[in-house]
């Protein structure tokens, strides 16, 4: 499978290892250290599909950027993470929809497979989109 | 709890005594001073008696003395010195004179004092008889009238002198009474069986006999009664006495009452007073009694409420400050174990890349990490119960057969309970209605508890689980035969940490996540000690129909 993941993370070393990690099983990663630099990095050229996203960060928060992300590109899909346990948090971010939310520490195959859920649930909608297009395409007078 | 039951009884008593006061104290003040009202009238009214008796008998015995010196007075204004001379003119005036025999004999002496003349029963005895150096016959002459002392004399009856001159002093004219008609006199004055009523003279003798038989004043008497206090009427302990002085201060008339014999009245009030004074009393401890043993038992309920609530705010503010503490830290360690668990994680991922060959311990390192991953997951078990939340948290409620939940969870601990020859019995309530809540948790409650049951047994026992269903509530009743909980760890069974299992066994987060979960679920956890031995926990769940849940 190839998608494209932002990993939204203060800690280098998280950032680091999971990319590496997701790489090697065919994951393009891309890290960005704070929301504001995650919503530069989405503004760009590279299409990213999931991202995953610390909800506790100094300066803007998880569920800030979260609001802001699902603003920007509804149709990326966000995972939420977090070692902070707060259920509401949790809850907040599935409101905004999210697509998850996942307690660390979490191992990377867990992960991984999340990452990919999410994914097929993005690809989906893209595909819907597309074939609407085609099909709006279709029906244009040539 | 001795000390406890100490404390209460000291309050009762107390308020008992408090009550018993409060309410006793002013009828015996009231009493009391009843009492002495009453005992002041009777005396007063006694005193009052007293001086209106001694006044009129006063009065007769003084009308007396005087009748007879006028007697005597208007004879030698009307008869001639030589009249008296001659005995039977004094015979003839004596007849005329004594029609009632109160006087004995009538004497006549010249101012030499040579008897002339006597008319009497003891003229034998007095013939011939020089009286010129007798104190009354002097007195007599020196101031016309005399009348002596109560003497028995020659006659041996008792008997008074009365005696005067003529103006120019020639002659004595001497009569002696009989002074027994005083007595009668006297006797109509008594007051009382223990009155008295006599005359006395100034040297204190009884000029005429004591109602009582009394041969002399008693020294409290010779102390009181006195001539200078003469009309003044004195109260002792016992008695009134009231004394007037007769024949200008020569002798004392003396009235004596006993205020017992006047109490009669006073005592059938005093009796009344204190019939009604017990009987308020008896009432007053009745109603004491009551009252301070019922608000004794109400403190004490209260008292045990307020306690009991008291723990109960405290379990809940430890629950808070530990869930406050938890989520703080929980972010500190949950990120450090992530970053272990993706280093591990990468470093097993890259293993595989080396050449076995080069690596003498690659099999080691292999066992290694996953080593390390086994007890991350541990870590983080313990700091995800340790906040009790996994993302079921949510709290998804939803409807749920608890029969049927209970019987899930007994087939997860089953094959344990019979591997230590535990029996399960099950005694539920078929008709226990599905009730809105949430199904995981309230399994992860029952789990931990038969957990609990089941390590608490050890070997050969067994564990009772019983449901039933009240108006608003379902009850599950867990029953197990082990030991039971000692005093401390009742008070500790909710405390996050507190585990009484071997160390490495057991979180000691089971019980408080329990705890937290039937909160959250609004019901309760109670725990409490088997009469005999074992433990018995029994949860509260309410019942909540979809409908009701809904419009929530």
């Amino acid at each position: 499978m190839n998608f494209t993941v932002l990993i939204v993370d203060d800690e280098q070393d998280f950032r680091e290892i999971t990319g590496k990690h997701l790489a090697r099983q065919g994951i393009e990663c891309l890290t960005a250290e704070s929301g504001t630099e995650a919503l530069k990095i989405l503004q760009g050229k590279h299409a990213i599909d999931v991202v995953l996203l610390d909800i506790k960060m100094p300066g803007m928060d998880g569920i800030e950027c979260l609001k802001k992300i699902k603003e920007q590109h509804p149709l990326i899909e966000v995972i939420m993470l977090t070692g902070h346990a707060s259920v509401d948090s949790g809850i907040q971010g599935m409101k905004l929809g999210a697509f998850d939310y996942l307690m660390k520490p979490i191992e990377i195959g867990p992960l991984a497979e999340k990452l990919a859920d999410a994914y097929q649930k993005r690809k989906a909608h893209k595909d819907k989109i597309e074939m609407a297009m085609v099909k709006q395409n279709m029906n244009r007078p040539f | 709890m001795q000390r406890k039951k100490n404390y209460y009884t000291t309050i009762t008593r107390r308020l008992i005594i408090t009550f018993f006061l409060l309410s006793v104290v002013p009828i015996i003040g009231f009493a009391w001073i009843m009492k002495d009202t009453v005992e002041e009238t009777n005396i007063i009214k006694l005193k009052e008696l007293a001086t209106s008796t001694i006044e009129h008998r006063e009065e007769v015995i003084s009308r007396f003395l005087h009748e007879k010196i006028n007697l005597l007075s208007m004879l030698t204004n009307l008869y001639s010195p030589e009249y008296f001379a001659t005995p039977a003119n004094v015979e003839r005036l004596f007849f005329a004179m004594n029609p009632t025999g109160n006087i004995v004999d009538l004497q006549v002496i010249d101012a030499s004092g040579r008897q002339q003349a006597y008319v009497g029963p003891y003229r034998s005895m007095i013939e011939g008889k020089m009286y010129q150096d007798a104190l009354w016959f002097k007195e007599t002459l020196l101031s016309g009238v005399h009348i002596s002392d109560v003497f028995a004399g020659y006659r041996n009856t008792p008997h008074f002198v009365v005696a005067v001159t003529d103006p120019l002093k020639t002659y004595v004219l001497r009569a002696t009474i009989n002074s027994s008609i005083f007595n009668s006199l006297l006797h109509s004055a008594q007051l009382g069986p223990s009155g008295d009523a006599f005359i006395i003279n100034h040297s204190g003798e009884f000029q005429t006999p004591s109602l009582q038989n009394a041969t002399e004043l008693s020294d409290i008497e010779k102390r009181m009664i006195s001539f200078k206090r003469d009309s003044e009427s004195i109260v002792t302990d016992t008695d009134v006495y009231v004394t007037r002085s007769i024949d200008e201060g020569k002798w004392l008339l003396v009235l004596k009452a006993r205020f017992s014999d006047s109490l009669d009245y006073y005592l059938q009030i005093r009796n009344r007073i204190l019939v009604i004074v017990i009987v308020i009393s008896v009432l007053s401890m009745a109603a004491a009694t009551y009252t301070s043993t019922s608000l004794t038992r109400k403190l004490e309920q209260s008292d045990r409420e307020y306690a009991s609530i008291n723990q109960q705010i405290v379990q809940v503010e430890k629950m808070a400050t530990v869930g406050r503490l938890a989520a703080g830290i929980a972010h500190e360690i949950n990120n450090p174990l992530q970053m272990i668990t993706s280093l591990a994680g990468w470093t097993k991922e890259l293993l595989p890349d080396e050449n076995p060959e080069t690596v003498k311990h690659l099999s080691e390192y292999e066992e290694t990490i996953t080593k390390i991953q086994y007890h991350v997951k541990r870590a983080a078990t313990v700091t995800h119960r340790l906040l009790g939340f996994s993302r079921k948290m949510s709290a998804e409620k939803e409807q749920v057969d608890i029969n049927n939940l209970l019987n899930e969870t007994i087939s997860f601990l089953s094959n344990e309970a019979q591997n230590n020859n535990i029996t399960i019995k099950q005694n539920m309530d078929s008709e226990l209605p599905r009730t809105m809540t949430d199904g995981p948790q309230l399994q992860q409650v029952f789990f931990n508890i038969l957990n609990n049951s089941i390590d608490a047994i050890g070997q050969d026992g067994a564990i009772v689980i019983t449901s039933r269903l009240d108006a608003s509530n379902i009850y599950i009743e867990m029953v197990d035969n082990g030991p039971g909980f000692s005093p401390e760890a009742m008070k500790k069974v909710f405390d996050p940490f507190f585990t009484t299992k071997e160390p490495g066994k057991g979180t000691g987060l089971g019980m408080s996540i329990c705890y937290d979960i039937m909160q959250k679920l609004g019901g309760s956890i109670d725990i409490r000690n088997g009469q005999q031995r074992g433990a018995i926990v029994t949860l509260t769940v309410p019942v909540v129909s979809s409908s009701t849940a809904s419009i929530s």
